[in-house]
């Protein structure tokens, strides 16, 4: 790779299209052998004072609490992950007790009704959103890059910006609880109870908004997951190579991409149907009902996965340490996984077979649903059999670990039940499902705490107690069984009621036994890693036998950028730390997707020695020379939690807005703070070392900051996707021939198309002149741009100034309801598009992009995008 | 363990097995009752195989090989283990199990998705709301109690007046979701007279816990005079508060509900 694209790849890693470091690119420069004197001092100049003022210079010390407001570095992302996610287990427990408490007689006398769809509802949210997916990111941020060579995330500050977004969500779930009462209506929000004729709390919109802020975070972190890990694995590391439990995590997000998109969509419909009066879900709608299952289930059946994969990616590696077996059928193994994943998102009927939905449908669902239960029996399968001939040591992690797949074993069988549509017939709504899918993600959460007990030497440089992790073992299994087991006896009970027939008494009451054992248990864990922490005995680098991943070759605690002893490399078939150049040269020939390296032979490095100890290879030379540590790698910035804070305010004002007062207060504050913020993000020098060399297959050819653009947009048609798939399932419940477009006068729409169709030429020549260096084309070309989308936005508003004179409002109808939400969302799109332009054109008038136009192709992608959304919009809502 | 599980279910269920009439609840008994014993039978096979394994090759047990020659290293390239066959082996008769057992379910669910039996079904129409049920007679008369004569197929028209609630007698096996602008449909026999109860199964509100109706069986002649003395007013339906005591002495939903909600 040529030196200007590694220099400009930098600064395009965070998102920020233009880093101020680009002023000393632009110039053709042949690689040379030195790794590191590309990081030169930049000037500072174009951004001047201004961007000095939002420099963050260091990052603070472990022990100061400053350094976990501004770090941005994945270990230190990973650890909040992980502390966040156990408050919101205790959190999303208390609520599982209170139930279970309730729950102890068979009438009403602990909560009142109320209070107990509260806790019903949140206890499963929060288990669900707040505690199983981030827990297992929590061990994702940190274990990743480790395992496939990275220093750090492909965009650190982003990876910061998820974080907060998740604590801020959480915090806002929170807050919900006492504006007049959290959302009340089951975790699955079915509508119309979603709306507010049956649920009129205020904090049940903001329970809405809370989890719409997760979607972000989850978003925002799937972007940035799937650039690192398809472009930043060390060289020879290619997909195939990947260790299990990144495998798992690949697979993951990909899912949550476009899972979540859905998700999105159905809360942005929600919250407009809250706030803004749309009437998507009302009772009134003819299919509204039927399209929120659709919506929320299209997602909700591949997060089963999403919230199980990770698990099953740490019992895979917990099976291989502590059997010192390799997986059996590894390749089988991970086949079965991504044909899990492609297939995630054909089941989604399986929950609604007692709808009104044809019987083709349900078979259709019945067999893909059965088709994807058998991948799993595989991976079971593969799992037990590593053990054989093995030598299986039952420390804590493998203990849990192996609980895992017994738990989860009991979850599948059970769930083959389900899948029988004549049993489900019977089941649906009753405490099977309750104990089936209990078994199977709390299941997957046994998975995950053998994975903190795994990890935990890893992570603090301390090991555990193993007599009172065991105890946390026994007292756990036991408490678990004691409590999802009996819900299999007592399954005709109904979900989610407080009265119960006298005769499930004696089931009931052992559940709630078993439930204050399994939260007992929590207790020993607490204790005994909080006292280890400080007390524990030291470890240096690896304490298990057998392990094979890259983050037992670091020390533990791993130091800021990871690898001591110089870039952990595969390309001669093992793990070695080598100098940057001699990684580089060997990945000339090794890298399936590095043949972009336009590097010279090494003169340094190279030659390794086997160490004694079972830390692979070390470099016998000093490879220093290169300035390795010359130029740190930035790993601080406050912005994110600015950003983050500034949510929060928003969207706590956003729940409230039709009251007015205090909220329009928070909500102003919050707009104003986020604009400092992202402008502030943008500003910030951030500076994120390129790789040497590495495996990026398939993206190759597509830098980082390109890849999460077009990872972005993917995410993006699928809400664009769902929205207009939303329309068309309404339309043809009303009738698709009585339905009339919303605007009788097409022409304002047209215009509009040609609007946007000229500013997506006047973009590209804005790309052309920005390679031509024409300072005047560009900015001519960028404002151009600008005004034709103020144009469209213009003409838009009169539009629909008309109509709502005609009194066409948002709460007229479902079709105007369809019409403004989908064509407002495609408008929101053009807005931010507008604030970008704002922003490329005051650096374009400062002689921006001339040397690096990038940021203007990132930019024209994302309005051609939208311009592409609209040549769909406009024939649906306007002409047919 | 597992046949407790059933014990709510198999007095009906042995009833009805007299009978020769196939119904909802004759077909999910049947099923259910082999999944059981081998859904029990497949589960502790293998929770007993994995067991027996791990122990069997535990380390510093007899059958675990000494040196680490074959062993994980660290910093290998991941690879798996062989054992391929009987890995596939295995999945394969899992597979073969599981795909046979949904197949034989199929031709059920295709009865059950049918219309009922003979041709003197009974038609009721069946509205939820937040928090009762309303049944409609075919003469139009309305009612919350839902009476039906013993012995005859009854078809049930469900949907809901407000939120999406669930329909469902579990002693008679049937279920319908109950949802706003849409009609689903379920059918169900009671074969002998009594008292069953109407649970919903969706969470529909402050109310859903209390959301319950009493179905009364009737002899068939008892059923045709109790008929008759219906006209198309509807008395009966939405009884806000007053006292509805159905044959078993418990009361019915919408007076305990009156105490509880605020």
């Amino acid at each position: 790779m040529t030196r200007r694209n590694r220099h400009h790849e930098r600064a395009e890693r965070d998102g920020e299209h233009d880093e101020p470091r680009v002023a000393d690119g632009g110039h053709e420069r042949p690689a040379d052998t030195d790794g590191g004197h590309e990081r030169s001092p930049t000037p500072l100049e174009d951004v001047g004072a201004v961007g000095r003022a939002f420099r963050v210079e260091e990052l603070p010390p472990l022990s100061s609490v400053a350094r976990w407001f501004v770090t941005t570095n994945h270990k230190d992302v990973g650890v909040l992950y992980v502390v966040t996610s156990l408050f919101f287990l205790v959190f999303g427990g208390v609520l599982a007790l209170l139930m279970r408490a309730e729950l102890w007689t068979p009438a009403a006398d602990l909560l009142g009704a109320n209070a107990y769809n509260q806790a019903v509802s949140i206890h499963g949210m929060v288990m669900v959103f707040w505690f199983l997916s981030p827990l297992a990111f929590g061990f994702a941020n940190y274990m990743v890059p480790l395992q496939i060579g990275a220093e750090d995330l492909a965009f650190p500050r982003l990876n910061a910006l998820s974080y907060w977004f998740y604590l801020f969500s959480g915090l806002l779930l929170g807050a919900s609880f006492f504006q007049e009462g959290a959302f009340s209506g089951g975790w699955t929000m079915y509508a119309p109870l979603n709306v507010p004729v049956y649920t009129p709390e205020l904090g049940a919109t903001t329970t809405v908004l809370a989890l719409l802020l997760f979607v972000a975070s989850i978003t925002v972190s799937s972007v940035n997951f799937l650039t690192t890990m398809h472009r930043m694995r060390a060289p020879g590391l290619t997909l195939r190579k990947l260790p299990l439990f990144t495998w798992t995590i690949l697979l993951t997000v990909w899912m949550m991409l476009f899972a979540f998109a859905a998700l999105g969509a159905a809360l942005v419909i929600l919250t407009s149907d809250r706030v803004l009066g749309t009437t998507y879900f009302a009772a009134e709608t003819a299919g509204g009902s039927l399209l929120w299952a659709h919506l929320f289930w299209f997602f909700g059946h591949p997060e089963v996965y999403i919230v199980f994969f990770p698990a099953l990616g740490v019992m895979a590696e917990i099976f291989q340490t502590f059997s010192g077996r390799r997986l059996v059928g590894r390749k089988w193994f991970i086949l079965a996984m991504v044909l899990v994943a492609l297939q995630s998102f054909a089941v989604w009927m399986h929950h609604m077979f007692l709808t009104s939905i044809n019987l083709q449908v349900k078979t259709l669902f019945m067999i893909t649903t059965i088709g994807i239960s058998l991948p799993f029996d595989l991976m079971v399968f593969a799992l037990i059999y590593t053990l054989v001939k093995g030598k299986v040591r039952f420390e804590t992690p493998f203990l849990f670990a192996f609980g895992a797949l017994a738990l989860f074993i009991l979850g599948g069988i059970t769930g083959v039940f389900l899948g029988a549509v004549v049993l489900d017939y019977e089941f649906r709504g009753t405490y099977w499902v309750v104990a089936h899918f209990h078994y199977v993600m709390v299941g997957g959460v046994t998975g995950l705490v053998g994975g903190l007990y795994y990890w935990f030497p890893k992570m603090t440089g301390r090991m555990y107690d193993e007599t009172l992790g065991k105890l946390h073992f026994a007292l756990y299994f036991v408490g678990f069984n004691l409590l999802y087991f009996p819900m299999f006896v007592a399954w005709e009970t109904p979900r989610r009621v407080f009265v119960y027939d006298v005769s499930l008494l004696p089931w009931h009451q052992l559940s709630t036994v078993g439930g204050f054992l399994l939260g007992a248990s929590f207790l020993v864990m607490f204790y005994n890693l909080t006292r280890s922490l400080w007390a524990g005995d030291r470890v240096e680098g690896n304490p298990w036998d057998y392990t094979t991943t890259a983050e037992w070759a670091v020390p533990s605690p791993p130091p800021l950028e990871n690898y001591p002893e110089g870039t952990p490399t595969y390309a001669r078939g093992k793990l070695e730390f080598l100098a940057p150049s001699a990684v580089r040269s060997l990945g000339r020939t090794g890298a399936d997707g590095g043949t972009d390296e336009a590097s010279t032979p090494s003169t340094d490095g190279g030659t390794v020695v086997r160490d004694r100890s079972s830390a692979p290879v070390v470099p016998e030379t000093d490879f220093d020379e290169g300035g390795h540590d010359e130029h740190h790698a930035s790993h601080a910035s406050p912005w994110p939690f600015v950003v983050g804070v500034a949510a929060f305010f928003a969207l706590l004002g956003l729940s409230g807005v039709n009251e007015g007062g205090l909220y329009l207060v928070l909500l102003a504050v919050g707009l104003l703070l986020g604009t400092v913020g992202f402008v502030a993000f943008g500003l910030e020098p951030f500076h994120v070392p390129e790789m040497v060399a590495a495996e990026r297959w398939p993206f190759a050819g597509v830098e980082n900051a390109k890849l999460g653009v077009w990872i972005f947009l993917a995410s993006d048609v699928v809400l664009f996707g769902a929205f207009v798939g939303s329309y068309a399932f309404i339309r043809v419940a009303f009738g698709w021939t009585a339905w009339e477009p919303v605007p009788h006068d097409p022409f304002p729409g047209l215009v509009n198309t040609y609007l946007l169709l000229t500013s997506s030429f006047a973009v590209v020549l804005a790309l052309v002149a920005a390679k031509r260096r024409s300072r005047a084309g560009l900015v001519g070309s960028l404002v151009v741009t600008f005004l034709l989308g103020v144009a469209f936005l213009v003409n838009k508003a009169v539009e629909w100034q008309e109509l709502f004179h005609e009194g066409l409002t948002l709460s007229t109808g479902v079709r105007t309801s369809t019409f403004y939400l989908t064509t407002g969302l495609h408008a929101a799109h053009v807005v931010v598009g507008l604030l970008i332009l704002l922003y490329l054109i005051a650096r374009a008038l400062r002689g921006g992009y001339l040397d690096d136009d990038r940021p203007v192709e990132y930019f024209g992608l994302y309005w051609h995008f939208v311009d592409i959304v609209w040549l769909f919009l406009f024939p649906l809502f306007y002409i047919f | 363990m597992f046949e407790l599980s059933s014990s709510v279910g198999s007095v009906t269920a042995v009833l009805q097995a007299g009978g020769d009439v196939r119904t909802p609840a004759t077909e999910f008994e049947a099923i259910f009752r082999v999944f059981l014993v081998l859904g029990v039978l497949v589960g502790v096979v293998v929770l007993v195989y994995m067991t027996y394994n791990a122990v069997k090759f535990r380390a510093g047990g007899p059958n675990t090989a000494e040196g680490d020659a074959d062993r994980p290293r660290l910093g290998e390239l991941p690879t798996g283990s062989g054992g391929g066959r009987k890995l596939f082996l295995s999945f394969g008769l899992s597979a073969v199990i599981v795909l046979s057992l949904i197949a034989w379910t199929y031709s059920s669910l295709l009865y059950v998705e049918g219309d009922p039996p003979g041709d003197d079904a009974l038609d009721v129409e069946v509205e939820g709301y937040q928090w009762g049920w309303a049944f409609t007679y075919p003469n139009g008369y309305t009612d919350s109690t839902l009476r039906v004569p013993a012995d005859r197929p009854v078809r049930l028209t469900l949907t809901s007046r407000d939120v999406f609630h669930n329909f469902g007698v579990p002693e008679l096996r049937v279920k319908a979701d109950v949802i706003p602008g849409q009609e689903t449909d379920a059918w169900f026999v009671a074969e002998e007279p009594g008292t069953h109860t109407i649970n919903c199964y969706e969470l529909c509100g402050a109310g859903h816990s209390y959301m319950s109706a009493d179905l009364v069986v009737m002899e068939p002649d008892a059923y045709e005079t109790w008929y008759a003395g219906t006209d198309n007013s509807s008395e009966g339906s939405e009884p806000d508060g007053n006292e509805t005591t159905s044959a078993n002495g418990t009361t019915t939903a919408n007076a305990t509900l009156a105490g509880v909600l605020p």
